[in-house]
C-alpha cells in the first residue's frame, strides 16, 4: 500500500508543466501505480481548464485564423514517437527511458543514470543500496524526489516502501537507512543539480560528474 | 463587441462537428473562443507575444488533427485544449523537436490508466466542480495556486506576493495546496 504521496503542490506544477524534467519523470512513475495522485493531477488539469477560461482573450494578429487554416491544409502531421517498453521489469513511464550501466561505487551501493531525451540536462539516477547502508540524499540544491521502486527503508519520519514517493527538502537533515530484510532500489532527482551529501555522496559525486 | 461565452455543450458539439466532418466553421468557433485565450495564457506564463501566439496556433492546429481523440467522459473542452496548449510550451521551454517516447508514456498515463467507472462518471462534471470550488479560496490560498501555475521560481515569488520569509514559504505552500485539493475534490 503507498503511503507517502508528492505534495499537491508538486502535482499542480507537473499540471501545469512547470515542474523540471527529473523530478516530473519521477513523480509520473509514482503515478503510474497511484491511482489518488492521477485523481489529483486531474484536478490539478482541470484548474488548467479554469484558467484558459477565465483568461482574458488576448488580441491576436488579424491573419491569425486565415494562418491556422493554412497550416491545416500545409503541415503533415508529425509522427507520433513509437511506443515503447525498454525495460519490462520497471513501470512506465520509467520504463522507455534508456539507462546506463550499474556502477560500483564503495562496498553496498551501486548507481546508474538516465538518459532524458527531452532534456539532456535532467540529472535523473537509479540507486541500488544494500540492507542496512544509508540512503545518500543531496544538499542544499533544491527538493530532491525519490521513489521506491523495489525494497524499502527508513527513517526518523516513517518507513518508504515500493510505490512510495519521497520529496525531501533541503533543510531537513535525517538520515534514511535501507532496512535489513533486503535491498532497495529507488530513483531520484532534484530540481537544478544534483548534490549529494553524507559519506556515499562524497565518494560518488566525482564519480558522477554533476 | 464580443460573442456571449460558448457553454461547455456548445465546445463539445463543435469539437464533435471538427471530428466527424472536419467542419471549418465550427472549427473557426472552436479558434475564436480558445485561440486569444490560449495566447493570453501563455503570456502571463513568460511568453512574449509572438511566441504565445505560436503556441497558441500550434495548439489549434493540434485540436484541429486530434479533435476525434477528445473524449468526454474523461474531461471537459478547456481541460483537454488546457493539456494540449501545456504540452506544446514544455516542448518549447525544452526546444525538443519531437515528443520522446519516454515523454509521450509520460502524457498519456493519467487517460490512460484511468479504469473505475466511478471516476469515469465524475469526469464529465470536474471542470464545472473546479471552477465553482476555486471560486471560494481565500487570496492566499488563489495567489500559492496560480504561482505554482504560472511561477519559474515559485516559492520565491510567493514569498515576495505573500511578503512571508521563504523559510516559512514551503510549509504555508504545501498547506495552501492541500486545502485546495480538498477543496476541488470535496464530494468526491
Amino acid at each position: 500500500m503507498i503511503t507517502h504521496h508528492p505534495s499537491d503542490f508538486t502535482l499542480a506544477r507537473l499540471a501545469a508543466g512547470t515542474l523540471g524534467a527529473g523530478p516530473q519523470l519521477v513523480v509520473a512513475t509514482h503515478l503510474s501505480g497511484c491511482p489518488r495522485c492521477r485523481r489529483g493531477l486531474r484536478s490539478f488539469w482541470a484548474v488548467g481548464g479554469a484558467m484558459l477560461d477565465e483568461a482574458a482573450p488576448t488580441r491576436l494578429s488579424p491573419d491569425a485564423f486565415a494562418q491556422a487554416l493554412r497550416r491545416l491544409d500545409e503541415t503533415d502531421p508529425p509522427a507520433e514517437p513509437a511506443a515503447r517498453v525498454l525495460h519490462p521489469d520497471l513501470p512506465p513511464p520509467l520504463n522507455a527511458y534508456e539507462i546506463g550501466r550499474w556502477r560500483f561505487v564503495p562496498p553496498g551501493f551501486r548507481w546508474r543514470r538516465l538518459t532524458l531525451p527531452e532534456s539532456p540536462d535532467a540529472n535523473v539516477i537509479m540507486l541500488k543500496i544494500a540492507a542496512g547502508q544509508p540512503v545518500p540524499h543531496h544538499g542544499h540544491s533544491g527538493t530532491e524526489y525519490t521513489q521506491v521502486l523495489t525494497g524499502s527503508f527508513t527513517d526518523s519520519l516513517g518507513r518508504y516502501r515500493a510505490g512510495d514517493c519521497i520529496e525531501m527538502d533541503e533543510e531537513v537533515n535525517h538520515q534514511p537507512v535501507v532496512d535489513q530484510d533486503g535491498e532497495c532500489v529507488c530513483l531520484a532527482a532534484v530540481e537544478g543539480r544534483l548534490r549529494l551529501s553524507g559519506w556515499i555522496g562524497r565518494l560518488i559525486q566525482p564519480l558522477i560528474g554533476i | 463587441m464580443s460573442a456571449p461565452a460558448p457553454s461547455a455543450d456548445d465546445m463539445k458539439q463543435w469539437l464533435k462537428a471538427v471530428a466527424e466532418h472536419e467542419d471549418r466553421g465550427a472549427f473557426g468557433r472552436l479558434f475564436q473562443y480558445f485561440a486569444p485565450r490560449i495566447a493570453s495564457f501563455m503570456e502571463r506564463g513568460g511568453l512574449n507575444a509572438a511566441e504565445a501566439e505560436e503556441i497558441s496556433q500550434e495548439t489549434m492546429v493540434v485540436v484541429w488533427r486530434k479533435a476525434a481523440l477528445y473524449d468526454p467522459a474523461q474531461a471537459g473542452v478547456s481541460t483537454w485544449v488546457f493539456t494540449i496548449a501545456r504540452n506544446l510550451r514544455v516542448d518549447l521551454a525544452r526546444k525538443a523537436s519531437r515528443t520522446s517516447a519516454g515523454v509521450a508514456a509520460m502524457r498519456e498515463l493519467p487517460m490512460r490508466l484511468e479504469a473505475s467507472v466511478e471516476d469515469m462518471a465524475l469526469a464529465s462534471e470536474r471542470d464545472a466542480r473546479v471552477r465553482s470550488a476555486m471560486a471560494t479560496l481565500s487570496p492566499e490560498q488563489a495567489t500559492v495556486l496560480r504561482l505554482s501555475f504560472f511561477a519559474e521560481k515559485p516559492h520565491a515569488e510567493i514569498a515576495k506576493e505573500l511578503s512571508l520569509p521563504l523559510g516559512t514559504v514551503k510549509s504555508r505552500t504545501r498547506l495552501a495546496m492541500a486545502k485546495i485539493r480538498a477543496i476541488l475534490e470535496r464530494d468526491q
